[in-house]
Parts: C-alpha cells; sequence; structure tokens
C-alpha cells in the first residue's frame, strides 16, 4: 500500500472526526438513556444533554490522586481507555455503508472482539493503581466480568463467520464492511433464522457485560462498593472514563447492529445518491438507540444486579449454551 | 482475499498513538489542581479507618474468587490432581498417551 501525504492527512482528519462524533453519539445515547429509564420509574429524569453537562463539570473539577497511588498508572489509565476505544470505532462500519470505515482492510471482527477489552483492562490497572479496597475489589470483579462475557461473544463472532464462509468461500467474511453488506438473515432456513435469534439473544445478553451495566455492573456496585473501579476518580481523569464508557457503548450497538441487523433503507425506498447516503446514516443511528435501548436501557430497568458469583455462572452456562446452540442451528445446513 | 481472520498491527498502533494524543490534548484542557497532602487525597472508604498500605490490595491468589467459586466443581478436582509429585503427572502422562493411541488407533482404522 502507498501511503501519501494525502491519504495520511486524510486519515488523520478522518480519525478525529471518528473520535467525535462516537463521543458526541455516545452521550447523546446516554443523555436518551437516562430520560427513559426515568419515564419507565415514574421520574422526571434529566435533560438529554446532561451527559454533556456533566463532563464540562468534570473537567473543571480538581482531579485529585490518591496519595498512595502509583501516578503513572493511574493517570494513564483513563487515557488509554479512551483511545482504545476510538480505535475500535474505527474498524468499525459506524454509520451503516454511507462512510468507509477509516481503517477497513486493516483489521476484522477477531480483533474488534479483542480490542473491546483494552478499556477494561485500562480501567482494571487504573482501580488496581489507586490504591483504594473499593477499586480494588471492582477491578477484580471486573476481571471476573471480563473472563466470562469473552466466550460467548466469540461464539457469536465465529459463528456468523462461519456462515459467511459457508455462503461465500474465499471472500473476506471477517471483514466487517463484508458482514455488513451481506445480511445473513434472507439466506438461511427456519432453523438457522432460530440459531440467529439465539445469537441476537446471546449478543443482547453479553452488551449489560461489556458496558459493566445492570444486571452485570458488578465492577461498580454502587451501594457496596461506592463505584468500585473509579471509587477514587474524579475531574479530567473520571471524564475521560466518562467519555470511553459512552464511546463504548456506540462501539458495542454498532457491532450488534453489524453483526444482526445490517440492512440499509435507501435500496428499498429507491433513493440514491447523497439523500440516500443521509437516510442510511440517519437511518442506523436509528438502529444503534432502537439497540442500545435494547440492550442497555430496559434491560437495566427490569432486572437486578447478580451477584459476583452468578455472573460466570450466567455467560459461561446458559449464554455460552444458548449462543453454541444458535451456532449450530445456523451452520448445519437446513 | 483470503477468509482468514487478518489485521494490521501497525496502521493499529498508528492510530492508537494518534488517539492517545488526542485523549491527552483533552485531558489537559480540564482543571490539573488538587489539594496535595489534605484529606481530600485520603482514600474513600465509607468513613471506616484506610488499612495500611500493604493491607489494601488484594492477593494474587483471590483475585479470581468469584471465578473460581462459581466454578469450584471443576478446580477443586483440578488442583486435587495437581499434588506436584512427579509420579503422579508420569500416570498422568502416560494415561493421556495411551488414550491418544487408542483414539488413533481407532482412527487409522475406520
Amino acid at each position: 500500500m502507498v501511503v501519501t501525504s494525502g491519504t495520511a492527512l486524510g486519515a488523520v482528519i478522518g480519525t478525529i472526526g471518528f473520535a467525535a462524533f462516537g463521543i458526541l453519539c455516545g452521550l447523546l445515547y446516554k443523555g436518551f438513556d437516562r430520560k427513559i429509564s426515568a419515564h419507565m420509574q415514574s421520574r422526571i429524569g434529566p435533560p438529554i444533554i446532561q451527559p454533556f453537562l456533566d463532563v464540562s463539570k468534570f473537567m473543571i473539577k480538581d482531579s485529585v490522586q490518591p496519595e498512595r497511588a502509583l501516578a503513572w498508572l493511574y493517570n494513564a489509565a483513563p487515557i488509554v481507555s479512551l483511545a482504545s476505544v476510538i480505535t475500535v470505532l474505527l474498524y468499525l462500519p459506524f454509520g451503516g455503508l454511507t462512510f468507509t470505515p477509516i481503517l477497513s482492510g486493516h483489521g476484522d471482527l477477531i480483533l474488534v472482539v479483542y480490542l473491546l477489552i483494552l478499556p477494561a483492562l485500562a480501567m482494571v490497572a487504573g482501580g488496581f493503581a489507586s490504591s483504594s479496597p473499593f477499586a480494588t475489589i471492582g477491578a477484580q470483579r471486573k476481571m471476573v466480568t471480563m473472563m466470562s462475557y469473552e466466550f460467548p461473544l466469540a461464539v457469536v463472532a465465529i459463528a456468523i463467520a462461519w456462515k459467511l464462509n459457508q455462503l461465500y468461500p474465499g471472500e473476506s467474511v471477517f471483514g466487517l464492511a463484508f458482514i455488513y453488506s451481506h445480511p445473513l438473515w434472507g439466506h438461511v432456513g427456519p432453523a438457522g433464522i432460530i440459531g440467529m435469534l439465539l445469537l441476537l439473544f446471546s449478543i443482547v445478553v453479553v452488551t449489560p457485560g461489556q458496558l459493566a451495566t445492570v444486571p452485570f455492573d458488578i465492577d461498580e456496585a454502587s451501594p457496596e462498593i461506592a463505584e468500585g473501579l473509579t471509587a477514587e476518580y474524579s475531574g479530567r481523569n473520571f471524564a475521560l472514563f466518562y467519555l470511553a464508557d459512552a464511546a463504548k457503548m456506540v462501539a458495542v450497538g454498532t457491532l450488534t447492529v453489524a453483526l444482526f441487523f445490517p440492512y440499509d433503507l435507501s435500496p428499498l425506498i429507491g433513493i440514491s445518491g447523497p439523500v440516500g447516503s443521509f437516510i442510511d446514516f440517519v437511518f442506523f443511528l436509528l438502529k444503534l438507540f432502537l439497540v442500545t435501548t435494547l440492550t442497555v436501557t430496559l434491560t437495566r430497568v427490569a432486572v437486578a444486579r447478580l451477584k459476583v458469583s452468578q455472573v460466570p455462572t450466567s455467560y459461561w452456562g446458559a449464554t455460552t449454551a444458548i449462543a453454541l446452540v444458535g451456532l449450530i442451528l445456523l451452520v448445519v445446513p437446513n | 482475499m483470503t477468509s482468514l481472520p487478518f489485521w494490521n498491527p501497525v496502521i493499529c498502533i498508528i492510530a492508537f498513538v494518534i488517539l492517545i494524543a488526542i485523549a491527552c490534548l483533552f485531558i489537559s484542557r480540564g482543571q490539573k489542581k488538587y489539594k496535595k497532602g489534605t484529606a481530600q487525597t485520603e482514600i474513600f472508604l465509607s468513613g471506616e479507618e484506610p488499612p495500611a498500605v500493604e493491607q489494601r490490595h488484594i492477593k494474587s491468589h483471590n483475585i479470581y474468587w468469584g471465578f473460581f467459586q462459581t466454578l469450584k466443581e471443576y478446580y477443586d478436582p483440578t488442583v486435587r490432581a495437581h499434588t506436584g509429585i512427579i509420579n503422579d503427572f508420569i500416570i498422568w502422562l502416560i494415561a493421556i498417551a495411551a488414550l491418544t493411541a487408542v483414539i488413533l488407533l481407532i482412527a487409522s482404522l475406520t
């Protein structure tokens, strides 16, 4: 590949643009999440722009560093967390096929699954570095959660790629742009449809674990360990964790949309060109909103937090079993 | 074009470094100061007296407590099998080798 100064500059500008838009979008979805969950509990809730106000407030508050904290790791963790989440966004078909992922062709689904671990690992490192017992317990719980949800998530990823490889042998079936442009629902039989639904259910269960929301928010568990991992974080450091969390919501939601709802609206209504691209982009944002509302908002309002020991059971037991049955139903010819 | 997974680590690292720079730029806009040496820098422990620094961390063998607790039906016999006695390990080696040989024999006959 020949990299000219023009393409390099374009990539840098594109990276900055994706970073800004991913974060803004994540904060907006956080605002919707809080508003909808409040209404579901018969509360008025904060304004939609509350997450933006929160971040601007965090930035002017003291950024306290505990006396016995491991300073360099404590301060580096939020930066690494945010940077790694945005890196994931660069590989994803964020905005549907309207915008080609900046790093399309340089990484695939497997890479995305592994990169999604990085922000969580950064939080774990920051938690251990802060020398707080609450944060240390949170870090321990976060590792347990990570080890638990990776297995069913990997099964879902492999199942989709496996089926695509059956349908399109020799093609780049792990590439996210390829996955997005080749929906599976219309190419599988009744058993395959059930398999896809089971895999979708698995990723719906995995998402709250990825985002540390109820019922899998054991690493934060405010009433028990006072936000756990981030108990000692404040000010600008906490703002970065907050932004990383918002961007991760977009990244995980985009992954779900790419794997299970990779449809555009413009071909159906027969509009092409810039208007069609705009419609597809808005349609993508709507799909992302619905996915995040289902996996985060509705789930966290409807259920209670699990115990630490119940999280591995939920993921390695029921969720993995459901994902494996989904995989078998999807890949066995029917 | 290949159906195998692919990634370009150099591009990934370059993008990551650019984003680290953006994150550093963003964080540099925030409030840097805090009151060092005051109660502000004490860790929060719900009003309890914080333990000594060396007692604040979870010991490494307890880090995965939740995981071991949940999967104890698997881990307990596995840990018991690791006796540290070389004779036991040799028995395991011979047993696994014998099992592998039987599987290969059956596979070659079918």
